[in-house]
Order: structure tokens, then C-alpha cells, then sequence
């Protein structure tokens, strides 16, 4: 209850949430918190596992043996998804990570997700690539696909999802080598 | 005997330039730790009092938009556009050898202002101002390229192109991933290759 009451605030406002208000969105007195987490830090941590078990669990990989539109389309749908729900979390990790090696080493586990997933989809392009150029190549994908391309696409130039969909698909497509023929 | 006017001048530069070692004191305060500094720390940094910073300054807020305004004079500053009318080759280089300069610069002093822009309305605004300014650069660079694309086509590009060339993409490259600076350049290089249609011919 009081990890989704924090996650709630973070979707409703940028601010982050202090203990109190956090308390009362979730029905409970500032000190039952702080009885289930130490500090403010041990609830974003919590937040943080949380929100990576259900992400993962709602971006589960498919279409990866498509053909080349497939695959696009079906990463791009499923990265999106993830974008729209978790960006608010996202930028909160970001914006408190300071020193806390906890914080950093759950920001560089996404990230090395979002990378694995990226080698998954398109692994029959990536195949073709030196490794430089893939390493090139899935650098490339990894910042076009970043949180914070989504909200620039839906905050900053008022795109719908699927337009935004639409500028991923396009742009990954001519990122990627020519699709060896099978 | 200096005249009235001069000395009036003369206090005036003085506190023009206490005013601007502030706002460099402040900016290198966020290249060592990425947090909005306190007054106390900037004034420590500056060699000034507090009470100095506040005589010239109306509050922090004050202080943090005025400094980010003027680091964006200085990056802007140091990111002179060169070799516009070059070939492809020449402007993809010129263009990311810039932009990379700018992001070794000033990441630090981006990171605060976006981990911050939650809690002001008006750092949201001057990020929107130099995201503006970041898409007209390679609209400016890669004018040839652009102009054969329809409207919304060339849209969605620059959104692709802003994406790749972000503070945080060069972040990820240098802390992440260990590239150097010419790595991260070369990386770049060839992802707006890739990305940009061909070049139409010159008009004789």
C-alpha cells in the first residue's frame, strides 16, 4: 500500500513525495511508514524492485522470431508501454540516485535490461555487424529509445502514443543493417 | 579624483563581477556533487557572504534560473557553428564535435536542471528553450537533407536525431559504456549518417 501510494504521487506530480503525503495517500500515520521502511531511501529502493518485478513482468518479449516490421513493432509497443508507466519512477531514480550505490546499481540494471532486450529483438541484424559497429549500432538504439525520448516525443511535442510509436519504429529501422536473408 | 559617474561605474563593474563569480562558483558546484548547492556553499566557493549573494540575488530560485540562463550564454558561446555550407562529411563532424563539447561541458549543470524541473515551472521552460536550441543547430546543419523530406518526416527525424545527440546519450557512452571522447564522437558520426537521407546534389 505504501509503495503504490508513492508510486501514485510520482504519476500525479513530478514533485517528490514527502513522508506525510505519501502516509496519507495510503491510509496510514507517518510513523506506520517509517515502521516499514527505515527512511525515505529504503522506500525508493523498495519502489524501485518493485516497479523493475512488474515492468519485466509486463514487457515480456514477443514476436523476437518475426520478420523485420514484426519485431519493430512489437518492441517498440512493449518499450512504450514500459515508458508511459514507469516514467514518473524513472526520473524520481534519477533525481535521488546522489550517492546511494543502491539507487545506481538498479538504474544500471534497467538500463543493461533495456540493452539485452534490444540484442534479443534484433539479433538477426545485429548478427551481421562488427563488433564495433554493434556496439555503435545498440548504443544508438539504447539513447533513441531512452524515458526520457518518450516524454520529450508526448510532453514537449504533444504526440499521441501512436505517433510516438511511429517515430521509434521509423528511426530504429534505419539504424539497423539490412536483414540478412534467412 | 575620479568623478561621480565613474565611480558609480567602477561599484557597478564590481558588483557585476561579484554577481558572475556567483554564478561560477555555483556551476562548478554542481560539476562536483549533482545537487542544487545551498547559499552558504556557494558563497564559501565564491569567497563572498552569503549576505552578498542575497544583496544581488533576490532568493536561491533567483540565483538558479539566473545561472542556468547564463551558463547557457557561455555554452552557446562556445559552440560557434562552423562549416555549414561543407559537405556532408565536414558538417556530421563539425556538428557532433560541437555538440559533444557542450555535453563534456555541461551534463552535470543538465542533470540538476532536469532532476529539478519538478519543482519549477520555469526550469521546465528553459529546458524546452534549449532543446529548441539543440534542433535548430541540426536544422541548420543538415539543411540539404532535411529539405527533401516532407514536413512530418522531417519532424520525426529531428525528434529521432535530438534523441541521439541528448546530454544523457553522451553520458551513457563516456560513464556507461567507457568510450572515449573521439569513441563517443565516432558513435555519433555514424548513427546521424545512418539516419540522415542521402544528400541531395548541389545546384550548379
Amino acid at each position: 500500500m505504501i509503495i503504490e501510494a508513492y508510486l501514485t504521487l510520482l504519476r500525479e506530480s513530478p514533485q517528490i513525495p514527502t513522508a506525510a503525503t505519501i502516509a496519507e495517500r495510503a491510509g496510514y500515520s507517518v510513523r506506520s511508514v517509517f515502521e516499514r521502511f527505515p527512511d525515505l531511501h529504503a522506500l525508493r529502493v523498495a519502489a524501485t524492485d518493485y516497479a523493475f518485478t512488474q515492468g519485466t513482468a509486463q514487457a515480456v518479449a514477443r514476436d523476437f522470431s518475426g520478420d523485420r516490421l514484426t519485431r519493430l513493432k512489437s518492441h517498440v509497443e512493449t518499450r512504450s508501454w514500459i515508458c508511459e508507466q514507469w516514467l514518473p519512477l524513472w526520473r524520481a531514480l534519477n533525481a535521488n540516485q546522489g550517492d546511494s550505490s543502491e539507487l545506481k546499481s538498479r538504474i544500471n540494471l534497467i538500463r543493461q535490461a533495456i540493452l539485452k532486450r534490444i540484442e534479443l529483438m534484433y539479433e538477426a541484424e545485429l548478427a551481421t555487424l562488427g563488433a564495433t559497429e554493434r556496439l555503435q549500432t545498440l548504443i544508438a538504439i539504447e539513447s533513441l529509445i531512452d524515458f526520457e525520448s518518450w516524454a520529450r516525443m508526448r510532453e514537449f511535442s504533444g504526440m499521441s502514443i501512436e505517433e510516438a510509436r511511429e517515430v521509434w519504429v521509423k528511426s530504429i529501422d534505419r539504424l539497423l543493417p539490412p536483414t540478412p536473408v534467412s | 579624483m575620479a568623478l561621480p559617474s565613474a565611480s558609480l561605474d567602477g561599484r557597478r563593474l564590481r558588483s557585476e563581477r561579484t554577481k558572475q563569480s556567483i554564478m561560477d562558483a555555483y556551476i562548478e558546484l554542481l560539476r562536483q556533487r549533482p545537487e542544487i548547492p545551498t547559499a552558504a556553499q556557494i558563497a564559501a566557493r565564491a569567497g563572498i557572504s552569503t549576505r552578498s549573494i542575497f544583496e544581488r540575488f533576490v532568493d536561491l530560485k533567483g540565483l538558479s534560473l539566473a545561472t542556468l540562463d547564463y551558463a547557457f550564454t557561455l555554452g552557446e558561446a562556445q559552440a560557434i557553428v562552423r562549416d555549414v555550407d561543407g559537405d556532408r562529411p565536414t558538417r556530421v563532424r563539425s556538428h557532433v564535435e560541437t555538440r559533444a563539447l557542450t555535453c563534456e561541458r555541461w551534463l552535470p549543470v543538465w542533470r540538476v536542471v532536469v532532476a529539478n524541473q519538478g519543482r519549477l515551472d520555469e526550469l521546465r521552460d528553459r529546458i524546452r528553450f534549449i532543446r529548441q536550441a539543440i534542433v535548430k543547430r541540426m536544422e541548420l546543419m543538415y539543411r540539404p537533407e532535411l529539405a527533401v523530406l516532407p514536413a512530418e518526416e522531417r519532424r520525426d527525424l529531428l525528434i529521432a536525431l535530438e534523441s541521439l545527440i541528448d546530454f544523457e546519450s553522451w553520458g551513457r557512452m563516456r560513464d556507461v559504456h567507457g568510450l572515449s571522447f573521439d569513441e563517443a564522437c565516432s558513435v555519433w558520426m555514424r548513427m546521424i549518417d545512418r539516419m540522415l537521407p542521402p544528400t541531395p546534389p548541389a545546384r550548379p
